[in-house]
């Protein structure tokens, strides 16, 4: 038993409240008890407590104890440079806090736009007086007056009701207002019409409520509960660089420690030990990685945005290429949304389109005219878009009618049609005969409008409804909505009185098929997410045949789709639908928008990564909930695109798949520069490894190496991420969650192939200069030594050179570069032209030599490190060739 | 199992509500009802006359669903007279409300309800009424912790509660991720859950078999109280029925209280339920 399906007096007597209102007294004593009626945003992490939180992760904390152990080496040990060090590191650490924090903002504005929807001030009766209060004070048992333009406050039950009308938009998206009853209805609170929903508005009409929900328990409240708590969780590239970070800490400490013993067993001293451990720390940790993928993303969110496509969170550019199932609306996203008559259909005959004059069109389109809101005004049709095609085919086929609207009974979802009351004047070209002055017109749904019919006019004349009738008026029905047209039913009836009954007894006069044409490029985008292995399961509140015509039209089904109508969605079990989403076609029909966010849920349980359109305020939940919710430009509201990730400018299906492709190589993106960020870990680490084990001076100093990781390294890394999409992203299936960003293949090209190329350059250039500068082996020089300057200074020239070939190297992990075309990144360049020039920097201006404790070293030293960057890429060339010839033989 | 059944009720509509839960669960249980208000002293004598209405009405009500009804006023202490009330009589279970000063103090600490519930010698049901248009609940949501005692006292109130509305249950267990220190989270579908469904839980459902309850199960990995609060927002269950918490006020300190989470965003009704054997 719910309150909506009580009396008037059991009402009153459920809340202990009367006609008089609450006291206020009681009202003050509910109101400590219950709340204050408004919307709040659930508790959840502080921005400064998330933005703390990134300096405490495993790695920071690594970065945290090799800070402080440098700033603690250069209180006990002064003049060795270790606060610069120790103050570097701390540095490495707020900036790779900032761009991680930058990633996972995001503003949150969904609860602010949903509170706007109620309303501020509200007129009540208490103690028997009405009373104008602040809509925050209502309270669960207060006697609310509605009158037209209102806002409902609370949700509440109808006891009193003059022609009210309501406008539900808010929670069910339906832009028709409802009529609104005082008598008890049977069925769930929801779906009742003796139930004013907070946030709804009154269209026409008075009433009076009891409120009986306040606050976060009403429906507003639900939404804004589920919109503020859901949470889609980290997205795919977050976790991947979760476990990259935890790998490279793991790897580093593990690195770190051995090496640190094995300096002990070998005899070397505490603090160059400690010198060497966290330098093997710092090479090993890829600095410039979290600033690079972030402003990586920042670019791929730009172009996606000249796609039509604007993001809200950086990471989704990354989500999008990840998703293995989109779930669409079919209504203004794959469709155009412009309804035009295709066809008509009497029990005479049946025509498509043209000026037939036979005696039922005419009236079917009398009744199309007249029984719709729809306005020709000053050259236009203003209106619903399936109203007006009705009113401008009606219209151009019969001219224009004069007629005065007595009353009408608005269309509604429950019951699917609507009547209007007309007194017919006999102005032509309307004829008075056979039509009386006072009549019913009725449209709707058929199984909506042929129950209540009696007749049907067939020859102009009018016969019982027959069995006959019945089965020859369904099979039209059925093949109308089998070519994918949205199909109405019209009825009309005389009246003895404008007061009589209007929706009985009624003659059926036809149908008529609407047709909301698909996008053209729909289509395309369609197939070609077939190709890249996305499912995409259409959501529409349309009958099941129009919604599997058009899936057949648009080639979203090719057999026989599984089609489930929302009543059968409502009563399945969880475990019912998780089988049927599993099958590889499938439609929802019937559907409505608070449905979207169970269907969410299920895939995303599956492991399935979900991408859901949604425009109205009752979809953000969904849209939270999903992946990567996509909310529509132009007819989403400010909830739903607060709510969501992405925002589609042009409400366009196609456009989705646009930022899939954009989304996918992205990824392959990341992955290149990764590739190139962790080929310069090897130059950095074997200088270290050489000079804890062959005691030679270390080749190159800390400082170098944030030097390569968050300097020169970046631009060519960013010129990476503007890659253009490797030809064929597309057909391939969406990424095995499973797959590693930092897989083994990865991490052998970069640590095993063409690190160790950069590692022999940078020590060739270490060793020629100390030999040219008459070095003996087993020397040990000062940090401040020219010689051994210039000689760490070759070492870093080294890994820089050698990077340049790297960037080409790593454009692509099969292809030639010059199959790819080796100018057709021209971002590639300048990174490169910005790595040289910071390297000349820092080898020939004082101020770089103060920073990086490097001196200037003769040009003919740059010469003889070029054939290493030569070999690297030839090298590469090759690895290619065999990867090519290996796939090829395998068939791939 | 329940013989004796009192329901605390003062000025405040919410322990009318709360009382009425009662008054359905002695109607199921047959059990006699006891219908207490304790007046405290210097109470103002309109919320006296409230309170005394509010019994009227609930005495009322319960005669009309023929359950043998028992109305108590006295003054005093609200904690002492009814803790007498339960040893003379020999309650089984005792019905209060929540107030909403309650679930803003962290901890329930010093609360009328965490007295109640800790001193009280019988079965403890607190009821937070937030939404007063689900009459009659149709889905009761019981979410579960992996390790529960009293199994049988548990899911022997649940299935009368539910039995009393005619009410579906759904049995619902938010359990931590499965991680791994290089991997991060494993994503496990719910049929792989199922399979790790703990014992108790099991244990629980078959309880509810032999009651003859028509129940669910659900089991996802998340952070308890926002799942469980998600879980009933989304899926519009009427109430929800949890076991109190263990947690000490350290452990709450350091790692959280989802009972009082819960009780914070609950987006419908809800019974926080302490077995009497808990005590022991």
């Amino acid at each position: 038993m719910k309150i909506n399906n009580l009396t008037k007096e059991e009402v009153l007597h459920n809340l202990v409240t009367s006609e008089n209102g609450l006291t206020e007294k009681e009202a003050k004593k509910r109101l400590s008890e219950f709340g204050l009626n408004e919307i709040e945003e659930v508790k959840k992490t502080s921005l400064f407590i998330r933005f703390l939180k990134q300096f405490t992760h495993f790695l920071a904390i690594l970065l945290w104890i090799g800070a402080g152990l440098a700033i603690l080496s250069e209180i006990l040990h002064p003049g060795e440079g270790m606060l610069t060090l120790g103050l570097a590191i701390t540095g490495v650490i707020f900036i790779n806090a900032l761009f991680t924090f930058v990633q996972e903002y995001r503003a949150e504005k969904s609860i602010e736009k949903l509170r706007l929807l109620l309303p501020f001030y509200v007129k009540v009766i208490r103690e028997g007086k009405e009373r104008e209060i602040s809509a925050r004070d209502v309270v669960p048992g207060d006697l609310i007056i509605l009158s037209e333009g209102n806002k409902v406050p609370a949700d509440s039950r109808l006891i009193d009701t003059t022609y009210l009308m309501l406008n539900n938009a808010s929670l069910t998206g339906e832009s028709e207002p409802v009529p609104a009853q005082h008598k008890p209805c049977e069925g769930e609170i929801i779906e009742s019409r003796n139930i004013a929903f907070a946030g709804t508005t009154v269209v026409s009409g008075s009433g009076k409520a009891i409120a009986f929900a306040t606050g976060m328990a009403t429906e507003f409240g639900r939404i804004a509960h589920l919109t503020s708590a859901v949470e889609a969780g980290l997205s795919p590239l977050q976790k991947e660089i979760v476990k990259v970070t935890r790998i490279i800490a793991f790897l580093s400490t593990i690195m770190g420690v051995l090496f640190f013993f094995i300096g002990h067993l070998i005899g070397i001293g505490f603090w160059e030990n400690f010198i060497f451990a966290v330098g093997i720390i710092v090479a090993n940790v890829p600095e410039g990685l979290l600033p690079t993928v972030t402003l990586s993303l920042a670019m791929g969110s730009q172009r996606m945005a000249k796609k039509k496509a604007l993001i809200k969170t950086l990471t989704s550019v990354e989500t999008l290429g990840s998703v293995t199932v989109i779930c669409t609306d079919k209504t203004g996203t794959l469709t155009q949304n412009r309804m035009e008559v295709k066809e008509v259909w009497t029990a005479e005959k049946q025509g498509a389109g043209g000026k037939e004059k036979w005696a039922e069109a005419n009236t079917l389109l009398k009744t199309a005219y007249l029984c719709n809101n729809a306005r020709f005004i000053n050259g236009e049709y203003k209106g619903d878009p399936t109203e007006t095609a009705l009113l401008k085919y009606a219209r151009e086929n019969i001219g224009e009618l004069q007629s005065e609207r007595v009353h009408e009974i608005p269309f509604d979802s429950e019951r699917k049609r609507m009547t209007t009351v007309n007194k017919i004047l006999d102005t032509p070209p309307f004829s008075p005969s056979p039509l009386p002055r006072f009549i019913a017109f009725t449209k709707g749904a058929m199984e909506s409008v042929l129950p209540i019919c009696k007749y049907i006019l067939r020859n102009k004349e009018i016969t019982l409804l027959n069995e006959a009738s019945k089965k020859e008026i369904t099979d039209a029905y059925h093949s109308l909505m089998d070519k994918g047209l949205r199909v109405l039913s019209f009825a009309y009836s005389e009246l003895q009185t404008p007061d009589s009954e209007p929706e009985k007894g009624m003659v059926f006069v036809g149908l008529i098929g609407i047709e909301d044409p698909p996008r053209p490029e729909v289509s395309e985008a369609i197939k070609k997410c077939h190709e890249a292995g996305i499912k995409i399961i259409m959501i529409t509140g349309d009958a099941s045949r129009t919604a599997v015509a058009i899936a057949k039209e648009i080639g979203l089904a090719k057999g026989n789709p599984v089609v489930i109508e929302g009543h059968e969605f409502v009563r399945m079990s969880d475990k019912d639908l998780r089988e049927r989403l599993t099958e590889k076609e499938i439609i929802f029909s019937r559907m409505t928008p608070k449905h979207k966010m169970r269907v969410v849920s299920i895939l995303k349980e599956e492991g399935q990564r979900v991408a859901v359109t949604g425009d109205g305020v009752n979809d953000a939940p969904a849209l939270k909930k999903a992946d990567i919710g996509i909310a529509m430009g132009i007819a989403g509201t400010d909830v739903a695109k607060e709510a969501s990730d992405m925002i589609l400018l042009d409400d366009n299906f196609a456009t989705i798949v646009n930022a899939i492709e954009e989304g996918r190589a992205v990824y392959e993106n990341i992955r290149k520069f990764i590739s190139y960020i962790f080929s310069s870990n090897i130059p950095e680490i074997v200088p270290y490894l050489a000079y804890i084990l062959f005691r030679i001076p270390l080749p190159l100093t800390i400082i170098q190496i944030l030097a390569v990781d968050l300097g020169t390294d970046m631009l060519p890394a960013l010129a990476l991420g503007a890659e253009k999409p490797t030809e064929g992203i597309m057909k391939q299936p969406p990424r095995d969650p499973k797959e590693r960003l930092l897989n083994l293949r990865l991490l052998t090209r970069a640590y095993l192939f063409l690190g160790p190329i950069e590692a022999a350059a940078g020590l060739f250039g270490f060793f020629y200069i100390l030999k040219s500068g008459g070095w003996q082996w087993g020397q040990m020089l000062p940090s401040d030594n020219l010689l051994y300057m210039q000689a760490t200074t070759a070492c870093l020239t080294a890994i820089i050179v050698t990077q340049v070939a790297n960037v080409f190297a790593c454009r692509s992990f099969r292809e030639s570069v010059f199959k790819i075309g080796l100018f057709s990144n021209k971002l590639i360049f300048i990174g490169i032209a910005f790595e040289i020039l910071l390297q000349i920097f820092i080898v020939y201006h004082p101020l770089g030599n103060m920073i990086f404790a490097t001196a200037p070293i003769a040009a003919n030293i740059w010469l003889i490190l070029i054939p290493f960057a030569v070999f690297l890429f030839i090298a590469e060339e090759i690895r290619k060739i065999f990867f090519r010839q290996k796939s090829y033989f395998k068939g791939v | 199992m329940y013989k004796k059944i009192i329901a605390a009720v003062n000025e405040h509509i919410n322990s009318e509500i709360s009382a009425r839960y009662a008054l359905s669960l002695a109607q199921t249980c047959r059990a006699k009802l006891y219908i207490c208000f304790i007046a405290e002293k210097g109470m103002a004598a309109s919320s006296i006359s409230m309170a005394e209405d509010a019994v009227k009405r609930l005495f009322m009500k319960a005669r009309e669903a023929d359950v043998h009804v028992e109305s108590i006023t006295e003054t005093g202490s609200p904690l002492k007279e009814i803790e007498k009330i339960v040893k003379h009589e020999g309650i089984d279970v005792a019905f209060a409300a929540t107030r909403r000063e309650d679930i803003e103090k962290r901890f329930y600490a010093g609360t009328f309800a965490r007295r109640l519930s800790i001193n009280l010698p019988c079965s403890v049901a607190l009821v937070r009424v937030v939404h007063m248009g689900r009459l009659h609940p149709d889905k009761i949501l019981v979410p579960l912790k992996g390790r529960n005692g009293h199994i049988k006292e548990r899911a022997h109130f649940i299935a009368k509660m539910a039995e009393a509305f005619g009410s579906k249950v759904f049995v619902f267990h938010a359990t931590k991720p499965i991680t791994k220190f290089l991997h991060g989270e494993i994503h496990i579908t719910p049929i792989e859950w199922e399979k790790r469904l703990p014992e108790n839980i099991a244990d629980f459902m078959k309880h509810l078999k032999k009651h003859k309850i028509e129940y669910e199960e659900k089991l996802l990995p998340g952070a308890v109280a926002r799942s469980i609060t998600i879980e009933a927002a989304s899926k519009r269950h009427d109430l929800i029925i949890m076991g109190a918490s263990e947690r000490s006020l350290l452990s709450s300190i350091l790692k959280g209280n989802p009972v009082e989470a819960v009780l914070r965003e609950a987006p419908c009704d809800m019974i926080i339920f302490k077995p009497f054997h808990e005590n022991k």
